[in-house]
């Protein structure tokens, strides 16, 4: 079996969130690192290896970013990847969610995997979709929010957390699968890892070497466009209860409970 | 990580690599998970801090400094004193990375013999074999010429060690012992000092805790020698360059010293600041009142000037450069007076609350003002400088 992890490079955690105004984008200069939810991906596949219940020959780490988006692959071998492909072209840039989804899917698609694993958002865009979408591309099954998975020869027994609890769902591979960061605790480097990670093979690739058509990426081929940009509104203030009597009150805060069908 | 060549001399990298950037989140990570709760626990049983001991040294942490041809990570104290500043900024500050990888680790890369080497550094950077440092003793102070531990040479060509030591760092959980004592000569005097690394349950060595106001797993010891023997194998350094060899651990202790109070300081006002953001007394949180602000800022211009200082004294050790006892020191007395201020700054933004233990201010003061103390004082810092770097009179 061969598992493909896509991972993506982001503006750290401790870096305050701003929006470029020229480029209406997201500002990504600054500290940069691994999408920390793409890290949950990266671990799904080690102990699916380690499981032993399928053979696993190979783990890619794969991204589309620009230069400094070597890092976070580095970052991905370090954690597991045996090695990585970089997709890299200054064509690619502005490219939206379904260009970028594309892009990715015909990078994935030089490599056949057997198993696209990801994780269920980017800290930065936070958009849940590109599986999705590159699922749409590659003609794969896809699940999303998945929190335990069983793998057995052409399937795959998946856990997903649904709105109100969890469904099982059985998938034929290949299959694309976007992992809820509640199905594993990714597990630290060891030092060899760290220090080793330069030495794995890193492929790059333009967008010609994987056949993708220039018209459907960077920001002419994206099919979104962002007109404009305002904060959010702000926050509806809460539903207060006042406890004047205890039994009416607990009768009210069950009734707004039960409403929800929390309990 | 730091690098030399001869074109431009020692490097002292302001960004740090990813090599370092990886290292500093998984060991802030793993520490993440103890914390200080887990310190303190830890230190109420009487335990040493194991568990995470053994979590860091099963991903080869506490040997980032060592020669990887010996199990090591290669990275130097550039590396080790990240380690360090990491586990101080999550509260869970080691001293057995201070004594066992960083002097004793740091003495047999370089006066250790091949056999010697081949023995401990493996160990020693697997984090299995762990050698706690013992060289102070009560009369003799920071001057090691005072040493009156003695060790004598038998007819089958090992020695037999006694004396008393004091102030020795995590011995408990130690599996050996660097001891530094003085070779007995024909006449009875006292000549070179010599190093020797000593099982730490030998026959005839006992130890005594000394009890501490500072809350740490790691304890103080007084220990007694009464004729240890070791075989002539476990000498470092030979019969004539004991002092060279021991000189050799004091760099990476200062280092690793500057590392710890970095990180402590670093804790203390991003708590303060925290809190300051938060704490509304008036109209307005009190981080908006200069008179607690300013002293905070300082304190932060303290502490990255001393990052810079220990980032330069490791750049300088790990190119073998000699400037490295100058900036070791300074970057020692640099972050030990950073960490003072800014843990004394964070009890004071807390007012009331900087003495309750729940806030662990005190713990953390207690952790800073060790430092200006060990493992050498301000004073003699300074008195080094004095000398040293400015040309003046030796004043004792």
């Amino acid at each position: 079996m061969k598992i493909c992890c896509l991972v993506k490079e982001v503006p750290d955690a401790a870096v305050q969130k701003r929006i470029d105004a020229g480029t209406k984008r997201l500002d990504r200069s600054g500290e940069r690192t691994l999408n920390p939810f793409d890290t949950h991906g990266i671990e799904a596949a080690m102990q699916i290896r380690e499981g032993g219940a399928v053979a696993v020959d190979e783990i890619v780490a794969v991204t589309m970013g620009p230069d400094t988006a070597v890092r976070a692959l580095h970052k991905s071998v370090a954690l597991g990847a045996d090695r990585s492909l970089h997709l890299s072209d200054p064509a690619l840039s502005g490219s939206d969610v379904c260009a970028t989804g594309y892009a990715l899917a015909k990078a994935l698609e030089t490599e056949q995997p057997d198993l696209v694993l990801l994780g269920q958002q980017s800290d930065d865009g936070e958009c849940y979709t590109i599986g999705a979408v590159v699922a749409d591309h590659l003609k794969m099954p896809s699940l999303t929010q998945v929190i335990k998975m069983d793998v057995s020869e052409g399937k795959l027994v998946c856990q997903r957390q649904a709105e109100y609890g969890y469904d099982t769902v059985e998938i034929a591979l290949p299959a694309v699968i976007s992992v809820g960061d509640a199905i594993n605790e990714p597990r630290y480097p060891s030092l060899k890892a760290i220090m080793g990670a330069k030495k794995k093979p890193l492929d790059t690739k333009g967008t010609g070497d994987v056949g993708i058509d220039p018209s459907q990426v960077g920001e002419a081929g994206s099919k979104t466009q962002v007109l404009g940009i305002n904060p959010p509104p702000p926050k509806q203030s809460g539903e207060i209860i006042e406890d004047e009597d205890t039994n009416e009150t607990v009768e009210k805060i069950v009734a707004w409970l039960e409403e929800r069908k929390l309990i | 990580m730091s690098n030399a060549t001869e074109q431009t001399g020692p490097v002292i990298n302001l960004i740090a690599s990813l090599e370092e950037s990886m290292l500093r989140e998984a060991v802030g990570g793993i520490a993440g998970e103890y914390g200080p709760k887990y310190m303190l626990a830890c230190a109420d049983a009487g335990e040493p801090p194991v568990e995470l001991w053994d979590a860091l040294a099963e991903k080869g942490y506490c040997g980032v400094n060592l020669p990887e041809s010996y199990g090591g990570g290669g990275l130097g104290m550039t590396g080790l004193a990240a380690v360090q500043e990491e586990l101080a900024l999550a509260g869970c500050t080691q001293l057995l990375l201070v004594v066992s990888p960083a002097i004793a680790g740091s003495i047999l890369v370089s006066r250790g013999s091949e056999a010697q080497r081949d023995q401990w550094l493996p160990g020693l950077a697997a984090g299995t074999t762990r050698i706690a440092f013992a060289v102070t003793e009560s009369d003799a102070g920071t001057n090691t010429h005072n040493l009156a531990t003695r060790a004598r040479q038998n007819a089958a060509g090992g020695w037999e060690i006694s004396g008393q030591k004091t102030f020795i760092s995590g011995v408990e959980h130690a599996t050996h012992i660097l001891v530094v004592a003085r070779q007995e000569l024909a006449d009875g005097t006292l000549g070179l000092p010599l190093l020797f690394i000593i099982d730490v349950n030998a026959t005839g060595l006992q130890r005594d805790l000394i009890p501490m106001a500072l809350r740490l797993p790691d304890k103080q010891w007084t220990l007694f020698l009464d004729g240890v023997e070791v075989g002539e194998e476990r000498l470092v350094g030979g019969t004539e360059g004991g002092m060279g060899a021991l000189f050799e651990g004091l760099n990476p202790e200062r280092i690793m010293a500057a590392a710890g109070s970095c990180g402590a300081a670093d804790r203390a006002l991003r708590t303060a600041s925290s809190y300051a953001r938060e704490r509304k007394v008036w109209r307005t949180p009190i981080g908006a009142h200069q008179a607690l602000a300013h002293p905070l800022a300082e304190a932060k211009i303290e502490l990255e000037m001393a990052r810079l200082m220990t980032r330069k004294a490791s750049a300088l050790y790990d190119a073998g450069y000699k400037g490295a006892g100058e900036a070791s020191n300074m970057a020692k007395w640099a972050a030990a007076e950073a960490a003072v201020h800014a843990v004394d700054r964070a009890i004071q933004t807390h007012g009331g609350n900087g003495l309750a233990l729940e806030y662990g201010l005190t713990d953390m003061w207690w952790g800073a003002r060790l430092n200006k103390i060990a493992p050498v004082s301000r004073e003699m810092i300074l008195n080094y400088v004095a000398e040293h770097s400015l040309g003046l009179p030796k004043s004792y």
